[in-house]
């Protein structure tokens, strides 16, 4: 395995794989804070060409943790399907980001490859992509997934209706997302984080989110985001619940933070699969973010990147409705700017699916981090052309809860309208009847939160 | 000819040599689209009456094509630059000193490197260190810092005043104070090192909290009990939300009075801290939603 490089006559030498997987990702402030990341561009640029040169079987026989310390990386080694594997396992980082670029490589063939990478080899080929190429393979991917309503078709662009309130007031809660719904956002599901995390508090939300629905006869899928330990116990008090929730880290150490394991998951989808309230397959929704397993010290020295791929390895093997990723919500310590976030959007996007799973993307900032409100709806767009499955929506993309800013409940229809995309067949079905959206264009209905009882 | 250019002739004879657009229509008599103000007014909405009194989410605020009304945009765009100013404002140098605190500085040398270098926003520089040692009453129950955090406005606008009032409520239980300590450029874990260099049993940070849309004077707390280097969030204690709108300073510094006796009482914080016997309801205030301000107006003061 060769490690070194020369750029205009100078060497440069790398100590691992996950060195060069390290230092060959664009600039993150995440990255710089762990130490991890190149000194200068040119050194970025070298290890991106020892990066270009080993082959997809050097990065699986070296994962970035070792199998021996980390569950996630034997979950990865022991679940891959051998067949997809030997199938691009000759092939070097470089070959491999030139055949997914292929006008001839289509997304059944994606599709079939899938559960033979390795997190590894979609970060890997991501540090290799500018942003049109991740959103050329991203677009090309194709991840369909069925609740009670189903869920990233071509030409579809769905969203979570997000109406959270900081005391849990139901009430605000209804509000909120009637509003949503008039404005045709909601259609992936009706997405609450409480503000307080207990079993009681959960089900009440679900409770009167499920009401609403079904009196307006409404084809989505709900969740509270608690815990999923405070779920579980939410589904033992006999509530209704779509899908159940969890945020995942890249690392064995990071879940441990997050109070989870693979074991506890494991729990929960069978509990899921006998309790929840969808027809299903697809009954789970995780969230993930570059920087979490820095931000509880569990990163062991891998690049923030390359272990945001390894939540896609893990959140895999549950076949979820959703995965998430929270792209601007942990801070400029991670990621500075709006440019940083762009670049990470597009990354999270393209890698989880490239691993085969139905990405969505909150497109966001905190007030601390530097990215403008113009900048914000730009990065809509890349993701809405990158084929992202759903984008979150709220009144004005204000969080009244969480503090930050994401997008809005006017976003989504004008994104459609932009792009030419449509909500899932069910909901469009529902809109149309409703006259609060008609092909499309808004309908008489459109922002009238009174038409919805 | 090549074939080629067979081909886009007989394309370009085809499109005729009119102006690729029809004429435009006629223009129409325009009239002033109907007035659309934020707030929303609940007078003219069942819905936008009945979600003013559970929600402050910007809800009922219409919509101009699928885009907002000139009025909502420039409330939005008005809330953002208060968020963005209390984020980029910094505690005066002097602003200590003139307050009656003893000035600290952690090892972040500038705003930039503060927001991307959490961990140096733990640590006092050599200075403040050696200051804290030579000018600090050691041994006190309770050691209180105030400090920029994420917001500096915040510490400006009601720090002294919740400070001073913790101070007193501590006294009312018979606690003793160290000397008030002012600090810049720092995150709540510098409370861990400045309780361990003054003895404090119970260390207490008072420092500006991440802004929201609209906000940037919220203060947040976050007390720990026998403070040392190593402790973690798990270890410690918070009340969130001290603003005028939120938790008053004064209900927030009886709080925080009764929290650090209990700490002293129960030698310890955090998690294993047991607060049923505080004598404070857990249960979440039941406040009503604040209300939110209307920031712009047309025309002087």
């Amino acid at each position: 395995m060769q490690l070194a490089s020369t750029i205009r006559g100078r060497g440069y030498r790398f100590g691992s794989v996950r060195e060069v997987l390290a230092k060959a990702n664009p600039k993150k402030s995440g990255d710089d804070l762990a130490g991890v990341s190149a000194r200068d561009e040119v050194e970025r640029v070298a290890a991106r060409a020892v990066l270009a040169d080993l082959t997809l079987a050097e990065l699986r026989a070296n994962p970035v943790i070792p199998y021996e310390t980390d569950e996630l990386t034997r979950v990865v080694e022991d679940e891959l399907d051998e067949q997809a594997y030997r199938a691009v396992s000759h092939l070097s980082v470089g070959q491999f980001r030139e055949w997914l670029l292929d006008i001839g490589t289509t997304g059944p063939t994606l599709r079939a490859i899938a559960p033979g990478l390795t997190p590894e080899m979609a970060a890997a080929a991501c540090k290799l992509m500018s942003s049109f190429d991740l959103m050329t393979v991203g677009s090309k991917c194709q991840v369909v997934v069925r609740a009670n309503t189903t869920l990233g078709l071509p030409g579809r662009l769905s969203s979570r209706c997000q109406p959270n309130h900081p005391i849990d007031d139901v009430e605000g809660i209804l509000a909120s997302m009637r509003e949503g719904l008039s404005y045709g956002c909601g259609d992936a599901v009706i997405g609450i984080n409480p503000a307080t995390d207990s079993p009681e508090s959960t089900a009440e939300i679900l409770r009167a989110v499920d009401g609403v629905l079904k009196a307006n006869d409404c084809p989505t899928q709900h969740c509270v985001l608690s815990h999923l330990v405070v779920q579980m116990k939410a589904l033992e008090l006999g509530c209704p619940m779509d899908l159940m929730f969890q945020s995942l880290a890249g690392t064995q150490d990071g879940n441990r933070a997050y109070g989870i394991s693979i074991k506890l998951i494991d729990e929960a989808v069978a509990m899921m699969k006998e309790k929840g309230t969808t027809r299903g397959p697809n009954q789970m929704y995780f969230e993930t973010g570059q920087g979490s397993a820095l931000s509880s010290a569990s990163n062991h020295d891998a690049d923030q990147v390359t272990i945001e791929a390894r939540c896609y390895g893990l959140a895999r093997r549950y076949k979820p409705f959703l995965v998430n990723t929270v792209v601007g919500f942990i801070g400029p310590e991670y990621l500075e700017d709006g440019p940083q976030i762009s670049r990470a959007a597009l990354e999270d996007h393209f890698m989880g699916k490239l691993l085969g799973l139905p990405m969505g993307c909150d497109a966001c900032f905190t007030y601390h981090a530097r990215m403008s409100q113009d900048e914000l709806e730009s990065l809509k767009v890349l993701l809405g052309a990158a084929g992202c499955t759903y984008l979150m929506s709220l009144p004005v993309g204000d969080d009244i809860m969480l503090n930050y800013q994401s997008t809005s409940y006017h976003d989504i229809p004008t994104l459609r309208r932009l792009l030419g995309k449509r909500p899932t067949p069910e909901f469009d079905a529902w809109l149309a009847e409703r006259g609060i959206w008609a092909g499309d264009a808004p309908g008489p209905n459109f922002g009238r939160a009174e038409a919805i009882r | 000819m090549s074939r080629t250019r067979t081909l886009i002739a007989a394309l370009r004879a085809e499109l005729g040599a009119a102006d690729p657009l029809p004429p435009p229509p006629p223009i129409p008599a325009i009239p002033a689209p109907p007035a659309r103000v934020y707030t929303p007014r609940p007078e003219r909405s069942g819905y936008a009456a009945h979600a003013a009194k559970h929600t402050t989410a910007l809800v009922g605020i219409g919509h101009v094509g699928t885009r907002y009304a000139t009025d909502v945009v420039l409330q939005f765009q008005a809330e953002l630059a208060v968020a963005h100013a209390a984020v980029d404002a910094e505690l005066p140098a002097d602003w200590a000193a003139a307050n009656g605190f003893q000035p600290v500085h952690t090892r972040a040398t500038d705003h930039r490197e503060f927001l991307l270098r959490p961990d140096l926003g733990r640590r006092l520089d050599e200075a403040s260190l050696a200051a804290v040692r030579s000018q600090c009453t050691r041994g006190a129950d309770v050691q209180i810092i105030v400090a920029d955090g994420l917001s500096a406005v915040a510490c400006v606008q009601s720090g002294k005043a919740l400070a001073d009032a913790v101070a007193a409520a501590c006294g009312a239980r018979g606690l003793t104070v160290g000397t008030p300590i002012a600090a810049r450029y720092a995150r709540v874990w510098l409370e861990d090192e400045i309780g361990q260099e003054t003895g404090a049993r119970v260390a207490m940070i008072l420092l500006g909290e991440r802004p929201g849309l609209g906000t940037g004077d919220g203060l947040s707390a976050y007390v720990v009990y026998a403070p040392r280097i190593g402790k973690t969030d798990g270890d410690r204690n918070m009340i969130s939300n001290i603003h005028a709108r939120g938790v008053p300073v004064e209900e927030a510094a009886t709080r925080l009075a009764a929290l650090a006796s209990a700490m002293i009482a129960q030698k310890t914080s955090g998690v294993p801290l047991d607060l049923a016997l505080l004598g404070l309801s857990r249960e979440r205030s039941p406040r009503p939603p604040q209300v939110r301000q209307r920031l712009v107006t047309r025309g002087a003061p």
